[in-house]
């Protein structure tokens, strides 16, 4: 166990001393926000983001520019869908519809992202940059302004049961990483000619990555709309690139092959601290900005020095 | 067929296929649209599309080097900005000019140095200094910017001006000349020839003698100079700052880019593709909003033509071609 708990550290770097930090200061500054008994709020608060990062992971771990721009458009796509059409529109209220729904909506879209990058073979920067835009317009056509509320028991997901979407989530990386798939993704991830000629089908073990991370997405939107307790469709965009702040800051390879999805969490959470503890000395919203870039930059720096200094014969 | 194939492989077939492509385009929305190529009408996206080709040279060098730059939008945001608030204050608008191209250039050559020194992927680098900037900026004026562009500038980018005797302003002609020179700058010069050999094989240009960590910076600080001028001219185009102006040049210099048939891999890609891809992207997004598309609609089709034109041309070799 106590080797897990290194390789997670080697992996993650400075991430990981960053969130001790934060939360120490944080406990210090915001005692009642963190005290146990406010926990489900707090952790509804942090959720979408973690989703967020979480779900840009997979794709980026595939390699060769593997990377998903629209995670965030997607989770506002979700969020619109649920509330407006299947919850206003059709009536669907039970839980054993909406979230099978919405996983379905999600495992849909990144189909259609791992079938663009992945067997027509688009840059997937570009491939996704065109679902970013079709996700953000097409939500605004359907959902022209916020519309509420949600149902009651998608609210208590950002309040008492927060963490169960959370736990779902990585329960679901956990059997993942189980299976030969896992190995086959870093594999690709690292040197996908190699593992090409090793027998690996590339192109199968990539588009499997894009359906992930939709699954995951739909999650974190779901997550989103408990948090809003409603749907508006200008809110999902923003978390792409934090998301992808976050998975860098985590200790994820933008390469391919290296990092997990506790890395990205883990950067997730950074951020999410950060943003706490800027709050509660009441600093503007630009200083919470230079503060992200600022943080970003220094820990990708860190985090690359470091790796270097373990490394010297590399170099 | 193979010799259709033939063409969309090579770098100048593909450049030649987007210029199709726009030319196309125009031929549709003239018959569909009265009016699409009135005077007016052309002069406007003559105008347009000057803009996003300023903008969209940086982004084309940093690709060809096989890096990405996600620090346009801000830069073009800060540079509006400070600009419009030093010319404000009273300064000089020349040494205003010069002021912020070179501040831009110092940010654009650290983003190339931490990227490439340190092996850090150039999208979270530009990102983070971006987000950095922009911030600071907002700081600074506290959120409302103030502060006007000089006649001349506007005059220069307004789209009722005229160059001399011709119908448009001086920015049109002024790219073609821009244009013209960056392509001899990747064709005929060392700095272009040392910007392909590392982007198609970092590994072997150093062997070259070619400096990787220089080049980097050279050419961010390029991307960052012309980002900053867009800025500028942007700033003449709305007539007061605005420090969310340079947003939709994020994903839209990418987009000319990759349309007119770079890849993001590097090595590959052409200035006179970006052109190309400039005017296809012009000519989608006037159609559109001609053929009375909402602007939701208009960013939704913006993404399936996108991934269309790429799928036809901009296609990537399997896994099993490049072993």
């Amino acid at each position: 166990m106590s080797s897990r708990l290194g390789g997670l550290f080697r992996n993650t770097g400075f991430a990981i001393i960053l969130l001790i930090v934060l939360l120490a200061v944080n406990l210090v500054l915001n005692a009642a926000r963190f005290h146990p008994a406010a926990w489900g709020a707090l952790i509804g608060l942090a959720a979408p983001l973690i989703g967020a990062a979480v779900a840009s992971a997979p794709v980026i771990l595939a390699g060769r520019g593997g990377i998903d721009i629209s995670v965030g458009p997607l989770m506002g796509f979700v969020n619109a869908m649920v509330i407006q059409v299947l919850f206003l529109k059709l009536g669907m209220s039970s839980p054993f519809l909406l979230v099978p729904a919405a996983l379905l909506i999600g495992g849909a879209v990144g189909a259609v992202n791992g079938f663009l990058a992945t067997v027509v073979r688009i840059q997937p920067i570009v491939a996704t940059l065109g679902t970013y835009l079709v996700l953000t317009g097409v939500t605004l056509t359907i959902l022209p302004a916020p519309i509420g509320p949600a149902p009651g028991w998608l609210k208590a997901m950002a309040g008492t049961w927060s963490a169960l979407p959370l736990i779902a989530l990585f329960a679901a990386w956990w059997i993942v990483r189980r299976l030969p798939y896992y190995d086959q993704l870093m594999a690709i991830g690292s040197d996908d000619r190699a593992a090409y000629t090793a027998g690996i089908d590339v192109t199968k073990v990539r588009f499997i990555a894009y359906v992930m991370t939709g699954v995951f997405a739909a999650v974190a939107g779901l997550m989103l709309t408990a948090l809003i307790g409603s749907a508006d469709p200008n809110i999902g965009q923003a978390y792409t690139l934090i998301a992808i702040a976050a998975v860098a800051l985590g200790g994820v390879s933008l390469a391919g092959g290296r990092g997990g999805l506790a890395g990205a969490a883990i950067g997730a959470i950074d951020i999410f601290l950060l943003q706490s503890v800027l709050t509660s000395f009441n600093v503007s919203t630009y200083v919470l900005q230079i503060a992200y870039g600022a943080i970003l930059v220094a820990a990708v720096i860190l985090t690359a020095v470091q790796e270097r200094s373990a490394r010297p014969e590399e170099i | 067929m193979a010799n259709i194939q033939r063409l969309l492989s090579s770098t100048n077939g593909r450049v030649l296929v987007a210029f199709v492509i726009a030319g196309l385009l125009h031929l549709i929305g003239t018959l569909a649209i009265p009016g699409y190529s009135s005077p007016f009408a052309i002069r406007a996206m003559l105008v347009i599309a000057s803009l996003l080709a300023v903008a969209s040279i940086g982004q084309t060098l940093v690709v060809i080097l096989g890096g990405i730059d996600l620090s346009i939008p801000f830069i073009i945001g800060f540079a509006n900005v400070v600009a419009a608030q030093l010319y404000g204050n009273e300064w000089n608008f020349a040494v205003v000019c010069v002021f912020v191209l070179v501040l831009a250039m110092l940010i654009g050559a650290f983003n190339g140095y931490i990227a490439r020194r340190l092996d850090i992927h150039p999208l979270i680098v530009t990102l983070g200094t971006g987000m950095i900037v922009q911030g600071s900026v907002l700081l600074w004026t506290k959120g409302f910017p103030s502060g006007s562009a000089p006649a001349e500038v506007s005059a220069f980018v307004s789209i009722g001006g005229s160059a001399g005797p011709f119908p448009f302003p001086w920015v049109v002609p002024s790219l073609v000349v821009l244009s013209a020179l960056i392509i001899l700058l990747l064709a005929r010069t060392p700095y272009g020839r040392r910007l392909y050999a590392l982007g198609s094989n970092p590994g072997a240009a150093p062997l070259a003698l070619i400096d990787p960590v220089k080049m980097w910076m050279l050419t961010f600080s390029l991307s960052a100079l012309f980002a900053a001028v867009t800025g500028i001219l942007l700033l003449g185009f709305t007539g007061s700052a605005y420090g969310d102006v340079g947003q939709p040049y994020l994903f839209q210099t990418i987009a000319a880019v990759v349309v007119g048939g770079a890849a993001l891999v590097g090595g590959r890609g052409s200035y006179l593709g970006t052109l190309a891809g400039v005017l296809v992207l012009t000519e989608i997004n006037t159609l559109l909003i001609g053929l009375g598309f909402q602007p939701a609609a208009v960013q939704a089709s913006l993404g399936v033509i996108i991934v269309l034109l790429v799928s036809i041309y901009g296609r990537e070799r399997h896994v099993s071609a490049t072993i």
